[in-house]
């Protein structure tokens, strides 16, 4: 998922809808991210392109309702409810995720077998 | 919050109707509803507040809770001609009787004195047995005409109980009140004491009427505004006899609301009216308590003032009191003495009352205790009637709670303890059972009292409540699937009490580890939590304590031990723990060799990882049971899953302090534990929690790190993976981290490094890499803390000590006199100011001895260090904070003291896992974060 400068970033996007999880007072997601335009995206084990500062999902964890929804490791977010997720620091992208008063979370991910699977299905 | 005691929710239903078959007999309903939730809340009593020395255990009643109305009805023998005797043989006093509320609306209906066909049955009763009284009076009240002045006074309720007509009482002037708790002032009043009104048709009303909306407390404690709508408007023309009769029997459940009546009482009726108010407050009824009194006169209010705490939860009563002063509440005397009362509503009433006046009062517990009420309550937890047994455990609940021991001590000085160990074997009610593990809660918050609970009550408390509520079966039936364990009120009361006694020192615990079946069901109740994944709850915060605090001190003080201690790590395998180990010998080490390369083999990686994974656990042929349970590895797993997922720090710390406790020490089991944290990949768990905000989370894993790096291997791996949280938790010099640790967890992570890099240059090496020298030396030199100072300084020495790093050292700028001690933390280092943490559950005391031996590193002048610079146990006269003084207790002491306030969100952040870090990556680490 490099992208060249100047031009537009294209990217194979899978819609994942999470509804959150109430855990006494907190709704969970039930996913670490990592990245972030703040961080170093050279510790990112799981971008391509090592420059990329964008948000991946780091963990799910067993059972949670992002597992559930179909949300696995390795993948990056593109976006959160519309708002955009490739550039924003680590902090933004999860007060984004992790509005109290959003039950759902609606992202938009793209991961390597996705575009695998469009590329090899375009040949 | 331990202890929530409804008064209202009594079941009473099914006793009071059990009562009602014996005739002359108080006949005492608690009908139990609903309340809607808007009104406001009513305390009984609870306390949230985590004063340093108690569990709350007060009890709240929040109101949306069920209310209760409690009739009193006193069936009185009539003669016959329907009137009371006089000498009732009964102590009848008034009747109390809760119209229900149905009733109260038919009110309007009642708007001639005539419409007896509008009566409901209770009024019928009541004509009934009063057939020939003269309806005379009644059409008198109803047709007088100040009722229609009466605004809104007379929507209330309560105030029918004024109006009650007092002419037939008349007859049963000659009636005595039989004894000395009546209050004063009421006793010229006697004469006027209408039992007949309850005339024995009233127990089928109470069957029948539910009261709906209204409901009474029964300490007075109901919004005293409540009134009924319709009533509201109606002028009170519709005051007939009938409707009084009924609105009277309200009033008995709505004691509060009679304050409302007085002005219009004197407006219209003074003397009668004043005589029917008498009547209704006779003291032996429980409505009696909340119900105003004449006579402000005698400032017993002073005594009782127990409103502050409940802000705006006034007692109507007290409100109307100041709107009247011609009434007032009992005095504590009175109440006191009402405890020993021959009827048993009577007593039960005013153990409840009681019970509402300690609630967050110390001055009254206090003033309680010093009226010689404790003794009468703990009498009252033998009487047969639950009720009675009930209230005064309640009442004994909040007298309990708070700080002052005194009045623990007083419930134990007149044998409380036993009476509620007693009480809880017989009783099987579970409100009965909550109050009483609530008390004894309370009292073993304080120690010269843990002890003799445990005497009286540790087996009791094991096999009625934590075995049968933990899901343990002794002898697991095979059809059946093992059961969970049920979290409720009563053993979370019981674990918490057993979690403060467990940390009464070495006998305490020989006798919790001894108790047949206590850890099985606690470590049952804890797997079963981890299973559900239902593990930030308080009673798993109990459970994880008592086992953290039964751990301590496992190598020494459980029987047999000596068989296990390793004295040095080069001991023959063969030789360790021959009772349990000579039929496992063979394949727990498989020889001599893989032990040695498993134990003393660390540096070698290759080698030692593979030693070490075939390294076997003992293999037992019969399932291990009680303490034995404490130590063995499979403990290991459970403590990590709770790591892992628990959210409550007090868990957190508990979980890390058993692993701590049990990693402590030189003996076999503890040589096992260290592998298995290991094996069953804990170092990375405990290592990421070093990032908890929690201060004494990051504490308790700080030093389980270090005793978990006595074992080699785990000592690398720390050193290399955790090198750089550890450092993260120190200061920068004067400049505290955002986490803003306590001295104790600053020293204590500097323990664990100086641990960690000791006899281990790459290690040291690692910590240069973390950038740690630069704090350190702050530390050193800047610190206000002298342990700080002192800790630090022993960690400099030993880095100097490697000499292969100095000249690194040197290149960054360092010189010898950064790692010499300086001048200041030299003198500092007076005994009582030792190096290492105060934390007494850390038993480092073998182990120290054992490096002494083993270190080869001539570096550390340990001889400088205090001798028992590294065990904790010898600390216990230091100045920890924690403690209450006493030697014996452990750092569990603190635990139960401890409030939920901290057990926030537990958000672990930063990266996954420790070992996704390069030990030589100086970049800042990835963040990584739950959502």
């Amino acid at each position: 998922m490099s992208f060249i400068p100047g031009q537009p970033v294209t990217a194979v996007v899978q819609r994942i809808e999470i509804c959150k999880l109430r855990q006494c007072d907190n709704l969970i997601l039930g996913f670490s991210i990592g990245g972030g335009i703040d961080q170093d995206p050279g510790q990112n084990p799981f971008s391509e392109d090592k420059t990329d500062k964008g948000i991946y999902v780091t963990r799910v964890s067993k059972g949670g309702p992002a597992e559930a929804a179909g949300l696995m490791i390795g993948d990056k977010i593109m976006q959160v409810n519309g708002w955009d997720m490739t550039m924003v620091t680590h902090d933004q992208a999860r007060k984004r995720l992790t509005k109290k008063n959003e039950d759902v979370v609606r992202l938009l991910v793209t991961r390597k077998s996705l575009e695998d699977a469009v590329r090899n299905a375009m040949v | 919050m331990p202890a929530e005691v409804r008064q209202e929710q009594s079941p009473s239903n099914q006793t009071s109707l059990a009562m009602m078959q014996e005739p002359q007999e108080i006949v005492e309903e608690t009908v139990t509803i609903e309340e809607d939730p808007g009104t406001p809340t009513s305390h009984v009593s609870v306390v949230t507040s985590d004063d340093g020395t108690t569990r709350r255990t007060e009890t709240k009643v929040t109101k949306m809770v069920k209310t209760v109305t409690t009739r009193t009805v006193r069936q009185v023998p009539l003669g016959p001609d329907g009137v009371p005797f006089p000498e009732g043989s009964s102590p009848l006093g008034s009747y109390t009787n809760s119209i229900d509320r149905r009733f109260m609306k038919n009110g309007e209906r009642f708007s001639t004195p005539q419409a007896t066909s509008t009566l409901t049955r209770s009024y019928n009763n009541y004509s009934d047995s009063y057939g020939e009284t003269p309806e005379g009076p009644y059409r008198h009240y109803g047709l007088h005409d100040g009722y229609g002045d009466l605004p809104d006074s007379y929507g209330s309720l309560s105030r029918g109980v004024n109006y009650r007509p007092r002419y037939p009482y008349m007859a049963s002037s000659g009636y005595r009140p039989e004894n000395s708790y009546t209050l004063p002032i009421r006793k010229d009043d006697y004469s006027h004491v209408a039992q007949p009104q309850v005339p024995l048709g009233g127990t089928v009303d109470l069957n029948r009427s539910q009261p709906e909306r209204f409901q009474a407390e029964p300490y007075g404690l109901e919004d005293d505004r409540r009134s009924l709508g319709p009533d509201d408007d109606e002028p009170y023309d519709l005051e007939s006899d009938y409707s009084t009769a009924n609105r009277r029997t309200v009033g008995g459940a709505n004691h509060g609301r009679h304050m409302r009546e007085p002005p219009r009482v004197r407006g219209g009726y003074e003397d009668p009216i004043e005589a029917d108010l008498i009547d209704d407050r006779h003291p032996y009824m429980p409505n009696l308590y909340s119900a105003p009194l004449a006579q402000a006169e005698l400032g017993s209010l002073a005594s009782l003032d127990r409103m502050g705490p409940m802000g705006g939860r006034r007692s109507p009563s007290a409100d109307s009191v100041r709107k009247d002063p011609r009434w007032r509440d009992p005095d504590l005397p009175e109440v006191i003495a009402m405890l020993g009362h021959p009827v048993d509503p009577v007593k039960s009433n005013a153990a409840a009352y009681l019970q509402h006046l300690c609630y967050e009062n110390d001055k009254v517990k206090k003033e309680v205790r010093h009226l010689k009420g404790v003794p009468l309550l703990v009498g009252l937890l033998d009487h047969p009637r639950p009720e009675v047994h009930r209230k005064a455990c309640g009442a004994l609940r909040n007298i309990s709670y708070g700080r002052d021991h005194d009045n623990k001590v007083a419930i134990k000085n007149c044998d409380g303890i036993p009476a509620l160990i007693r009480l809880l074997r017989k009783t099987s009610d579970m409100e009965v059972r909550e109050l009483v593990t609530g008390t004894l809660w309370n009292l073993s918050s304080y120690e010269p009292l843990k002890m003799v609970i445990i005497n009286h009550g540790l087996q009791t408390l094991t096999n009625e409540v934590i075995i049968p509520h933990s899901g343990w079966e002794q002898e697991p039936n095979e059809d059946s699937k093992p059961r969970d364990a049920e979290w409720t009120t009563v053993f979370k009361n019981t674990s918490g009490c057993l979690r403060n006694v467990s940390s009464d020192g070495a006998e305490a615990r020989r006798r919790l580890r001894e108790c047949e079946g206590l850890v099985d069901a606690l470590l049952h109740a804890l797997q079963s939590a981890v299973g559900k994944k239902d593990m930030d709850n308080k009673s798993v915060e109990n459970c994880v304590c008592i086992m953290r605090n039964l751990s301590y001190h496992v190598h020494k003080e459980v029987p047999g031990a000596e068989k296990f201690q390793e004295p040095s790590t080069n001991q023959a395998p063969g030789s360790v723990g021959p009772q349990r180990k000579k039929k496992d010998d063979a394949g727990c080490f498989g020889g001599k060799k893989t032990k040695e390369e498993w134990f003393n083999q660390g540096r070698k990686n290759g080698e030692s990882e593979k030693s070490y994974d075939t390294l076997d656990l003992p293999k037992r042929t019969e399932p291990t049971k009680g303490f034995e349970l404490l130590y063995q590895p499979e403990v290991v797993r459970l403590y990590l899953s709770l790591l892992t997922e628990s959210q409550n720090y007090n868990t957190l710390e508990a979980a890390a302090g058993a692993l701590q406790n049990l990693s402590a020490g030189q003996w076999t089991w503890s040589n096992y534990i260290r592998a298995t944290v290991r094996k069953e990949k804990g170092l990375p768990i405990l290592v990421e929690l070093l990032r908890s905000d929690s201060d004494k989370v990051v504490r308790a894993v700080a030093i389980a790190l270090r005793n978990l790096s006595m074992d080699r291997r785990n000592k690398d791996l720390i050193g290399s993976y955790a090198m750089r949280d550890l450092v993260s938790n120190l200061p920068s010099g004067q400049q505290r981290p955002a986490k803003n640790l306590e001295e104790d967890t600053v020293v204590a992570v500097l323990n664990t490094i100086h641990e960690i890099v000791t006899d281990s240059s790459e290690n040291a090496r690692s910590l240069i890499q973390a950038q740690a020298i630069e704090k350190l030396v702050a530390i050193n030199r800047t610190s206000q803390s002298q342990r700080e100072t002192k800790a630090a300084s022993y960690v400099l020495q030993a880095v100097w000590s490697h000499k292969e790093l100095r000249n690194s050292l040197a290149k960054d700028g360092w010189n010898k006199t950064h790692f010499q001690p300086t001048a200041t933390s030299q003198a500092k280092g007076t005994r009582s100011n030792k190096p290492a943490y105060d934390d007494t559950t850390l038993p480092l005391m073998e182990k120290n001895q054992g490096n002494k031996k083993s270190i080869s590193g001539d570096m550390i002048p340990m001889d400088e260090l205090d001798p028992d610079g590294y065990s904790t146990i010898d600390q216990k006269d230091k100045d920890c904070k924690y403690k209450s003084g006493d030697v014996s207790s452990d750092l569990a002491e603190r635990e139960p003291l401890k409030n939920d306030t901290n057990r926030k969100q537990f958000v672990r952040t930063n990266r996954p896992a420790v070992n996704l870090v390069d030990t030589c990556d100086v970049k800042p680490q990835p963040v990584d974060s739950w959502v």
